[in-house]
């Protein structure tokens, strides 16, 4: 193919090199950044990878063995147990819709709590943010063991503890939305000398309504998966059953639990979003 | 006697949801031609530039180019074929957050190795020739910034240096000025045209404004409800023809 | 219907809705058997167990500190694996890339199971498949994060515009240089952001993931709690919460490196 000054330097040889060297000079300050976050990132992996002791073959044993396993062990799951699975699974369902309504009230407390446009003082904004922050840093299954360890085994330690790992959550959301709530509003309705109460029910709750109840209905949806681990530790739930189960190579009456909680996530799912279209 | 590159013959494109957008076209287009497509909106011009390189798979029909017929081929010979049609678009499509150059250097993908391609190592002379192109387009300043900081005329001449880039026999510009102001229109088209008559390249040009096309084109191809409504010189093309093609 | 009836309506579903809700609360908290009563109950026992727990105490500060970065590392090693099968699978759960809708709604049908199955869950599962350890912990965090994470890339992927999917292959590259060049620059600052959120999650549940045998400071937390040493158990809980909020400090100190370091690159070459 002839090539043609569009192709070619030709036009100017000695600008084409100019432009080619200060364009490599550009590229590798841009590689030179990419390369150093690269090798910051590649050696926490290496870090973590001997660490572990991890090797490759295991992922492709791993996955094997599990495919193998759950193809012969748990298929098919045994409808016998749907039965004896009932109690556990509506426990689930209780657990959550409890720990959600737990988690909304003291949320919302918190959360009007921490919203500096609404709080009472910036030290008290500061405070209630501090306290959600450490109850979200803290995961719900751990909640879990401490209240297993204080009020027992059973549904309650459960349900308290999801009710706290929401108020991380709801906590945190509830004062983010009230934040960004528009000021202007609130301005008019106090200048009219309305109450807090007032000023909250005429130009907070219009605006904060359908944040607050995606996030809530968000939150039940999470609860349907924490609940079923927290009965890994003894507070109740599918998840009791379902280690007992497990542990005692019940894998078949495993696998008829495993169906049931994606039913009910599947349920919950759906039900959550139907009401949040009616709700809104 | 000119040398043939295309010959299209009964092509027909009828979409899924049952559209015909293309009823049945046959053409010839010489080496070096730069051909004007114009017609209403919704007439099937964009489907049939992108007939021609596959973008659109046509229903039926034959399109012969440099000796093969391109409905034909299979994914690699179709991959071969496609890297000699440079094809431009009136939203650019540059990569966002991508350097100019490297967006440019698309344009050898199709040459690459799989491997070298999809890393992007392209090779020191590939990245001359990227450089070289866009000086010829005048933005020798811009080679470092990001595709999506140029203005639109800028970016549009990106677009059409990543074509340049793959050495194209054939070059396909959909409506490549449709989305910029009147200089910026110009120069691109000037662009357009000079390449086309440097490089002895055939054009294919989607354009809406009947002016342009008598401005820049050696023939104009008229389409209507998928079908060719006219086909001739420009001059040929009388005043009351063209307000007929647009109703 | 005039608008005064339609209100009228409205308030009241919206009254048996909040009735039904109210319901089904009394009838959980009755099923569950939870009680203010119980809770004063056990009172005593929260009290001398507060009281044991101060000061907070680790029984073995070496030990501890293992496993606590244990729990890291299986978290960054199920976040790397979990990224990497997702990115892959992606592009064939992307309906525009995929090689046949089929297969795209097999991806993503996957990814809903995988996502209904609790990451402790699986983390029991592969202990059965593969043994106590790490590795199961780390093969567990990698498939639970393949649930959320293909269904976000692929819907990353999915709201990539057609013309630049047509832009590079009309150049004749491959769908290999396509994904690689083309798509994945665009839908960079979505596939940090998202991995970002999911290398925090899997901080969490790393932590508990000893809970059940698989690896890091989890089983401390269990061990501590059957021997009724509590103050052990505030101590590790400090230690738990710590790991959270360093893994947080990192994973924004690393989010502000790549925004910046992009700007940056950018901004030295543009004169
Ligand atoms: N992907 C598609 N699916 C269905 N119909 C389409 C599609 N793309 C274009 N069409 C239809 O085909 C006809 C021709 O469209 P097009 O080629 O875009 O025309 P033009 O580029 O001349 O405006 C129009 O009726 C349009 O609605
Ligand atoms: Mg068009």
């Amino acid at each position: 193919m002839p090539i043609h000054p569009i192709y070619s330097a030709a036009t100017s040889p000695s600008d084409n090199a100019m432009l080619f060297n200060k364009y490599k000079k550009a590229k590798k300050a841009v590689l030179w950044n990419r390369a150093l976050l690269g090798v910051f990132l590649f050696f926490i992996l290496l870090w973590a990878w001997i660490g572990t002791s991890f090797q490759i073959a295991e992922l492709f044993t791993g996955f094997a063995n599990i495919v193998a396993f759950l193809v012969n062990d748990f298929l098919p799951p045994d409808p016998g147990a749907v039965a004896s699975m009932a109690g556990p699974i509506l426990d689930t369902l209780f657990m959550s819709y409890a720990g959600v309504a737990l988690s909304v009230g003291i949320s919302f407390f918190l959360g009007v709590l921490a919203a500096k446009n609404l709080s009472f003082h910036p030290l008290c904004a500061f405070l209630s943010r501090s306290f959600i922050a450490f109850i979200r840093s803290v995961p719900a299954i751990v909640w879990g063991i401490l209240l297993v360890a204080a009020i027992g085994l059973g549904p309650m330690a459960g349900t308290i503890a999801l009710g706290l790992s929401g108020v991380g959550i709801l906590g945190k959301a509830y004062a983010d939305l009230l934040e960004e709530i528009d000021e202007s509003q609130l301005e008019a309705v106090r200048a009219a000398g309305a109450s807090w109460f007032q000023v909250f029910g005429q130009a907070v709750w219009p605006q904060f309504k359908s944040g607050f109840v995606t996030w809530s209905l968000y939150k039940m949806d999470l609860n349907i998966r924490e609940a079923a681990m927290l009965g890994v530790v003894g507070a109740g739930g599918i998840g009791y059953a379902l280690e007992s189960s497990i542990s005692l190579f019940q894998y078949k009456e495993a696998a008829s639990g495993i169906v049931m909680i994606f039913f009910l996530i599947v349920i919950v799912e759906f039900a959550t979003a139907k009401l949040r279209e009616r709700i809104i | 006697m000119p040398e043939t590159i295309l010959d299209i013959k009964s092509l027909r494109k009828i979409y899924k949801d049952g559209t015909p957008a293309l009823n049945g076209i046959s053409l010839t287009i010489n080496k070096g031609e730069i051909v004007a497509v114009i017609g209403p909106s919704g007439a099937g011009k964009s489907t049939f530039l992108r007939s021609l390189n596959r973008l659109v798979e046509p229903t039926s029909g034959e399109i012969w180019f440099r000796g093969q017929n391109m409905l034909k081929l299979k994914k690699k010979e179709l991959r071969w074929a496609r890297r000699e049609i440079g094809m431009i678009f009136q939203h650019f499509h540059l990569i966002k957050r991508v350097s100019v150059v490297q967006n440019v250097l698309h344009g050898k993908l199709g040459y690459m190795s799989a491997i070298k391609g999809g890393l992007g190592w392209y090779s020191q002379s590939d990245t001359k020739e990227a450089i070289a192109i866009l000086e010829r387009v005048g933005l020798e300043q811009e080679l470092m910034k990001r595709a999506d900081e140029l203005s639109g005329g800028q970016q549009q001449r990106v677009g059409l240096a990543r074509a340049l880039a793959q050495r194209p026999s054939l070059l396909l510009a959909d409506e490549p000025i449709a989305s910029l102001d009147p200089s910026s229109s110009e120069r691109v088209m000037e662009y357009l045209s000079t390449f086309s008559r440097e490089e002895g390249m055939t054009t294919i040009v989607n354009l809406h404004q009947f002016d342009m096309a008598a401005a820049y084109a050696d023939r104009i191809i008229a389409i209507n409800n998928g079908e060719v409504v006219f086909d001739g010189a420009p001059d040929k093309l009388q005043k009351q023809e063209v307000k007929q093609i647009y109703v | 219907m005039n608008l005064d009836e339609w209100k009228k309506q409205k308030r009241r579903t919206t009254f048996f809705l909040f009735i039904t809700l109210f319901l089904f609360l009394v009838i959980s908290l009755a099923q569950l058997g939870v009680a203010p009563g119980k809770l004063l109950d056990s009172g005593e026992r929260i009290q001398s167990m507060l009281n044991s727990m101060v000061p907070p105490d680790v029984h073995e500060p070496s030990g501890v500190l293992e496993a606590a970065i244990e729990s890291l590392q299986i978290a960054i090693m199920g976040t790397f694996w979990g990224v990497i099968l997702s990115l892959i699978l992606a592009v064939f759960g992307a309906k525009n890339l995929a090689p046949h809708w089929t297969i795209s709604y097999i991806v993503k049908g996957f990814a809903v199971l995988v996502r209904a199955v609790p990451a402790l869950i699986w983390a029991l599962l592969f202990i059965a498949a593969v043994g106590l350890g790490a590795v199961p912990g780390i093969l567990a965090l990698a498939v639970n994060s393949t649930g959320m994470l293909i269904k976000v890339y692929a819907e990353a992927i999915e709201e990539v515009e057609k013309g630049y999917i047509e832009a590079i292959t009309a150049t004749g590259a491959s769908k290999f240089q396509l994904v690689m060049q083309g798509i994945l620059p665009l839908i960079t600052p979505i596939f940090i952001t998202w991995s970002i959120f999911r290398f925090d999650i899997n901080i969490r549940y790393a932590s508990v993931l000893g809970v059940v045998g698989a690896g890091g400071i989890g089983w401390e937390l269990v061990r501590a709690s059957q021997t009724m040493a509590y103050n052990e158990m505030l101590g590790i809980t400090i230690v738990i919460f710590a790991i959270v909020l360093f893994a947080e400090w990192v994973t924004r100190f690393l989010q502000k490196w790549i925004e910046k370091s992009n700007v940056r690159a950018f901004q030295s070459n543009s004169n």
